[in-house]
């Protein structure tokens, strides 16, 4: 039964660009079939000091791809002798999901800042295409959120803003969706930092 | 199998060369899902490229096609590629492909004017591969192909308004009928002078006969 199920990161997920940086949220629940195997999971992974991504799929695959794409960013990096883009993260990320794409099952959204272009938020969906866009979600969870998102998103929202968006879009999924829930674990990426925050309980919108 | 895909593209000579439309959107299955993803890519200023299916497929295509023309340009000869040769690539490419049993998910129209001459191509992920005055991919082949080619029987070929009113029509007829169509589109115009891209622009849709029922 539960044995054989592999083990996903249900999820929804979520990054929204602002003028100085990225919001990114997730969920928190790992399932294995119905059982959650983790409720405080963390699926919002850094590969970089001001580079992240978020989770969605199966969590093997999606761990492994991160750990490589960390590891050749770092590389990377150490070559450039500056850090590296976001667009290249993401790029790195389009590489292995593309390749392998019968193999794998990963959503991914990578974000962050860097100082060429500032905030910046790239999708990487299942098939290994790479597209730019200014919020992103991504999961399970968000089948249900879309007509929210289209309802409430505006463009040149602020940083605490997006904090609310993100926050208000993923408490609703978490609500409809049973492959997520747990906490919400948001992180702001701007120049300064990574600023991490949870919202648990009484505190989700 | 194919996970973001895009759909229909519609192409027609005309007068003074070759247009291309397609619309904006990358389908998730059902879902519209991302919905300003450019699906005509121009290769050089001769060509032009459209393809429905697959769409990080098409991005994997782009990457090629680009590269090819980056090497070209490196010959430094004075040639580049005519519309008729890369619709040859193209149609190796995806032919050795789907005999690996590992096809590229793209149908796939190509358009340009090379040596005063228009060119209409269109080759998909087996490989079968054709040229006619007017084509359409997807569910365009069923309900845009008869209108063009109804067209083109009447007036012979038609000058670039005329064409590019036509295609406008066909896309809106794709937009009431196709459940995977979106009424945001481009359109690629080749003609002797090169290539222009206009783009995203808005299709109108006429509801009144929703006041009939």
């Amino acid at each position: 039964e539960w044995t054989a199920e592999p083990v996903s990161t249900g999820t929804t997920i979520m990054a929204v660009e602002f003028d100085g940086g990225v919001v990114i949220g997730a969920d928190s629940r790992t399932t294995t079939g119905s059982y959650v195997a983790n409720r405080v999971t963390d699926k919002l992974t850094p590969v970089h000091d001001r580079i992240f991504c978020c989770r969605s799929g199966s969590a093997a695959d999606t761990q492994a791809v991160a750990d490589a794409v960390a590891y050749q960013l770092a590389f990377h990096s150490v070559e450039l002798e500056e850090p590296p883009r976001v667009r290249t993260a993401a790029r790195l990320f389009q590489q292995s999901c593309y390749r392998y794409r019968e193999e794998l099952s990963a959503g991914i959204i990578v974000a962050g800042w860097d100082p060429r272009r500032g905030g910046q938020v790239y999708m990487v969906p299942m098939g290994g295409l790479l597209l730019r866009q200014p919020f992103a979600v991504g999961g399970s969870g968000s089948s249900y959120i879309y007509g929210f998102l289209d309802a409430t998103f505006q463009s040149g929202m602020s940083r605490s803003q997006c904090q609310e968006f993100v926050a208000r879009a993923l408490a609703l999924a978490m609500v409809r969706d049973g492959s997520s829930g747990g906490v919400i674990r948001l992180a702001t990426i701007t120049e300064e930092g990574v600023e991490r925050t949870v919202l648990a309980g009484s505190d989700l919108p | 199998s194919p996970m973001v895909t895009g759909t229909s593209v519609l192409g027609l000579k005309f007068s003074g060369g070759v247009i291309l439309a397609a619309d904006t959107v990358g389908s998730y299955g059902s879902l519209a899902r991302f919905r300003g993803v450019s699906r005509l890519l121009k290769v050089n200023d001769s060509t032009v490229l459209g393809a429905s299916g697959d769409l990080a497929d098409f991005q994997h295509l782009r990457q090629l096609l680009e590269q090819m023309v980056i090497d070209e340009e490196l010959l430094g000869d004075g040639h580049s590629y005519s519309p008729r040769a890369l619709h040859s690539w193209l149609t190796r490419v995806l032919y050795n492909r789907r005999s690996k049993i590992n096809p590229l998910w793209n149908t796939v129209l190509i358009a340009g004017v090379y040596g005063g001459e228009s060119f209409l191509g269109y080759v998909d992920m087996l490989g079968v591969a054709y040229e006619a005055p007017s084509l359409a991919t997807g569910f365009g082949a069923y309900l845009a192909q008869p209108l063009l080619r109804a067209a083109l029987e009447r007036d012979r070929i038609p000058t670039r308004e005329e064409a590019r009113e036509l295609l406008e029509r066909c896309l809106r007829v794709l937009y009431y009928r196709d459940a995977r169509s979106f009424n945001r589109y481009e359109v690629a115009v080749v003609t002797e002078k090169g290539v222009e891209l206009e783009g995203p622009l808005t299709l109108e849709a006429n509801w009144e006969i929703a006041h009939l029922v």
